[in-house]
């Protein structure tokens, strides 16, 4: 277990790594943060002044050599536009992030699972048909979209909640409808893939030839065996809980992390995003690594093969 | 059991209310913006865009020397009440009595010269004669949190205020600025933005720079209640404003980046006003008997700007095709709905006795611009066109309309997309034609044609272009006093940069448009600026 955990922490470590030099050399070749933040019409000597004081007039290796030595000793560096350290900046965002992409999680999660086991359950039923029609509408239909039909109906039309921002619970509704529904939908379709997949095993077949009361096959049989594939999806979404709403704040101007990241891309303002793409690595790493770990929870074969091989 | 206090307590509170204060029925808006601020900082000196110009005049920073803001925003008194010239280098000012800041101090000579200082403008830069590159001098602080000015603080300050030497308090409400050299437009440059007068005070018990320019104490009719960086600004009545009580009680700014989700939340009712809305956005939202559309041209022109070096381009003839190609008018008509117009070159009318008259952009002759590219013995060679997305209203589309323009007289740009403005500016081969727009800071050509343009201009500064007469003329427009022999000075460098040897050309002049509730009595000033001052509000 400590050799399995070791190994999966070094690869963790060698991701993270190629993230922050891959954002590094992406964001400082496309563009020189100074002009940006500076803008248009600054005056050159002030973009010079910005460049020399932020130290992007060394050669870009050594910039990167201090960044990333930096970043080893935890200092993930300061927002070259707001003047603050990037993780305070990061920190501050992440709560209103985690109000809309937490309630989506559940409703993705209490509609989707459910809604993919019924449907495999009535297969070529009205049932299934209905259920798997929404879900294709669900996945197709682009978040951004979705998100403006829902203001133009419950903000502009009905006028039964706030079309944007983040002054109270009821400006959550709609962002996370939005966001619930589409997850919702993925989760459908995997869920019935899964579900079809072990119904037509044969253990199924043998579990009801002898007797075994349809509902102890289900749960006692297809829904574990179902799990695994649903479970590595689930564990994507909860890796990208903190930077998996980018288009849904903008749309519905919710200053979370994924807004955040958009200005901070935009301003090429490295520490702010590699900061936010430390900590989305990080979570995707974790995710993974407790999926990892329910999937021998979830299947006594890998347990058994496991033990086996120690 | 009921406790009795509080059940009796309860109609003597509410009977001895209106005895112990008024309530404030004025109402509270909320405008949704683009942006509120690209720097983060309610500071003019670093927060140098359109966007800061929205949310700073006038509620926020005034000058000594004010605007004429609903009007043709030409300088008007402000802070000072009366100006004078002492020589051709110094001014002298009254200042307005009964000016409180924002913490209630009185306004005095000494916040005037404590604002433009070394502590809040220049740091260690020094005053310099014009023409020359503005040294940046030696131990100039980190931007580490502290009282330290962030470097290009005093760069833009040295930009806005090149020459000035000292500011001195002649008495309590006196002040004089001493220029280093002569210059006409000093009273334009305490007009401008960045000019604005703080609270020595207020800046003083600052904990750092930071927190002073996210909640500067200034003079202007609302002050920061809250500042929520790339969220929210809420700005509350300053009562003691010299021009009167404010007529809003509360002005919220908040950050809606989408066109659609601002219409949305204007139509839904949650915002009062909508800014930045396009062109072709208006009659969706005029539809609606409800609401209109305000705005129209503001102090910017867009242009499209030459770089010299590149091959085809050296031969200023294919420059001037370029010019005589664009059909203007056309272009404000299709995608400006007639909502602007084609200037008089890059000037603008609050030059006053400045603006040439009779001067104009070169017309569009597309039989000149075929003659002018078969002189040049132009073969059709690939020029390529820097192009960003939409950062301008409308910037795509008169791209693709000015790519056909081109063409059909015999010119092959082609459109390169880029993603910011380091990629625009990008010293390559590959750099020819770019899109910009220019400002006037002040109501003086230098504010504009020789600040863009001229030596220290950024078009020169990156390389695109350089005059020799372009500029030795610019020196003698920003140092000359002799108003006759200016203006000839003005009209000789229009012809250089917009005809003889094309800098760049001039589309149409910019505009912004704002929508909101139509039973809200407001005016929208010709500019980004959006004014709340007493008497341009009601319902």
């Amino acid at each position: 277990m400590l050799r399995f955990l070791t190994g999966r922490l070094l690869r963790a470590a060698l991701t993270i790594a190629m993230v922050v030099t891959f954002a590094f050399i992406v964001l400082r070749l496309s563009g020189d943060p100074a002009q940006i933040i500076m803008g248009a019409d600054a005056p050159p000597e002030a973009v010079e002044a910005f460049r020399a004081a932020w130290g992007l007039d060394a050669p870009l290796w050594q910039q990167y050599l201090r960044y990333f030595g930096a970043i080893l000793h935890g200092d993930l560096g300061r927002s070259m536009r707001d003047g603050r350290d990037a993780i305070t900046l990061v920190a501050e965002r992440i709560p209103a992030t985690l109000a809309l992409t937490i309630p989506a999680l559940v409703i993705k999660l209490s509609i989707g699972i459910p809604a993919g086991i019924l449907a495999a359950l009535h297969r070529n039923s009205l049932l299934d048909r209905l259920v798997m029609a929404l879900a294709v509408a669900g996945f197709t239909v682009p978040s951004f979209v979705l998100g403006l039909l829902l203001v133009l109906v419950f903000a502009v039309q009905l006028g039964w909640l706030p079309s944007g921002g983040q002054e109270s619970w009821r400006h959550a509704i709609l962002p996370i409808i939005t966001m619930g529904v589409g997850g919702a939908a993925v989760l459908a379709r995997f869920t019935r893939s899964a579900m079809l997949e072990v119904l037509g095993q044969s253990y199924i077949r043998t579990a009801s030839a002898k007797g075994v009361p349809w509902r102890d096959v289900v749960w006692g049989h297809a829904l574990p065996n179902a799990a695994i594939p649903t479970v590595t999806i689930v564990g994507f979404m909860v890796g990208s809980l903190i930077a998996g709403a980018v288009v849904v704040e903008s749309v519905f101007s919710w200053p979370g992390v994924g807004r955040l990241l958009v200005v901070a891309v935009g301003n090429r303002d490295l520490a702010v995003v590699q900061c936010i793409l430390l900590l989305v690595a990080g979570t995707m790493v974790a995710s993974n690594l407790v999926v990892d770990l329910l999937y021998g929870v979830l299947d006594p074969r890998l347990r058994a093969g496991k033990m086996g091989a120690q | 059991m009921i406790p009795r206090r509080p059940l009796l307590a309860t109609p003597f509170a509410a009977l001895a209310a209106p005895a112990f204060g008024q309530a404030d029925n004025r109402p509270s808006i909320t405008i949704a913006v683009q942006k509120i601020s690209n720097t983060n900082t309610l500071e003019p000196l670093r927060e140098q865009s359109n966007v800061g110009e929205r949310i700073f005049f006038s509620s926020m920073w005034e000058a000594l020397i004010g605007r004429d803001w609903l009007g043709n925003l030409a300088p008007q008194p402000g802070l000072a009440t009366t100006w004078r010239r002492i020589s051709d280098s110094v001014v002298e000012l009254s200042l307005r009595p009964g000016v409180r800041f924002h913490n209630g101090d009185e306004m005095t000579a000494e916040d005037v010269v404590f604002s433009f200082g070394r502590e809040r403008m220049f740091g260690a830069t020094l005053a310099t004669a014009q023409g020359r590159t503005i040294p940046i001098g030696e131990g100039m602080p980190t931007p580490r949190p502290g009282k330290e000015l962030p470097p290009e603080v005093p760069a833009v300050a040295r930009r806005a205020w090149p020459a000035l030497e000292r500011v001195e308090a002649v008495d309590r409400m006196t002040v004089r600025f001493h220029n280093a050299t002569p210059d006409v437009t000093l009273e334009g440059r305490l007009s401008r933005a960045g000019s604005n007068i703080v609270s020595k005070r207020g800046y003083e018990e600052a904990n750092t720079w930071l927190e002073w320019a996210r909640r500067p104490v200034t003079t202007g009719p609302y002050k920061v209640a809250e500042f929520r960086a790339d969220q929210s600004l809420t700005l509350v009545a300053h009562d003691e404003y010299w021009g009167g009580r404010p007529p809003l009680k509360q002005i919220r700014f908040v950050e809606v980046p989408e066109v659609a989700s601002r219409i949305n939340g204007l139509l839904s009712g949650d915002y009062h006003f909508a800014c930045d809305i396009p062109p072709d956005q208006i009659p969706n939202i005029e539809r609606n008997r409800a609401f209109e559309v305000q705005g129209g041209t503001i102090l910017n022109h867009r242009i499209t700007v030459f770089d010299k070096n590149f091959p085809v381009l050296r031969n200023p003839l294919v420059r001037r095709a370029f010019t005589h190609a664009i059909d203007r008018q056309a272009i404000v008509d299709a995608l400006w709905a007639g909502r602007t117009v084609v200037p008089k070159g890059l000037q603008w009318d609050f030059y006053g006795e400045m603006l040439i008259q009779d001067w104009s952009v070169p017309r569009f002759d597309q039989a000149e611009a075929r003659r002018l590219l078969r002189e040049a013995n132009y073969r059709g060679e690939p020029i390529p066109y820097r192009l960003l997305n939409n950062y301008y209203t409308n910037q795509n589309a008169t791209a693709q309309v000015l790519v056909e323009m081109w063409r059909s007289v015999g010119l092959n740009v082609q459109i390169e997309m880029k993603e910011n403005w380091s990629q625009i500016l990008e010293r390559s081969p590959t750099r020819a034609v770019r899109d910009w727009s220019n400002s006037a800071a002040f109501n003086d050509p230098v504010s504009s044609l020789v600040n863009q343009h001229g030596p220290n201009g950024q078009q020169q500064q990156v390389g695109e272009w350089t005059n020799e007469e372009m500029n030795r003329l610019s020196v003698e427009l920003e140092t000359s006093v002799d108003r006759a022999r200016r203006r000839v000075v003005f009209r000789r460098l229009l012809e250089i940069t917009e005809r003889e040897d094309p800098a760049y050309t001039v589309l149409h002049q910019n505009a912004t448009f704002t929508a909101k509730r139509k039973d809200i009595r407001w005016k929208a000033s010709p500019a980004f600026a959006m004014d709340f001052r007493p008497g341009n509000y009601g319902n």
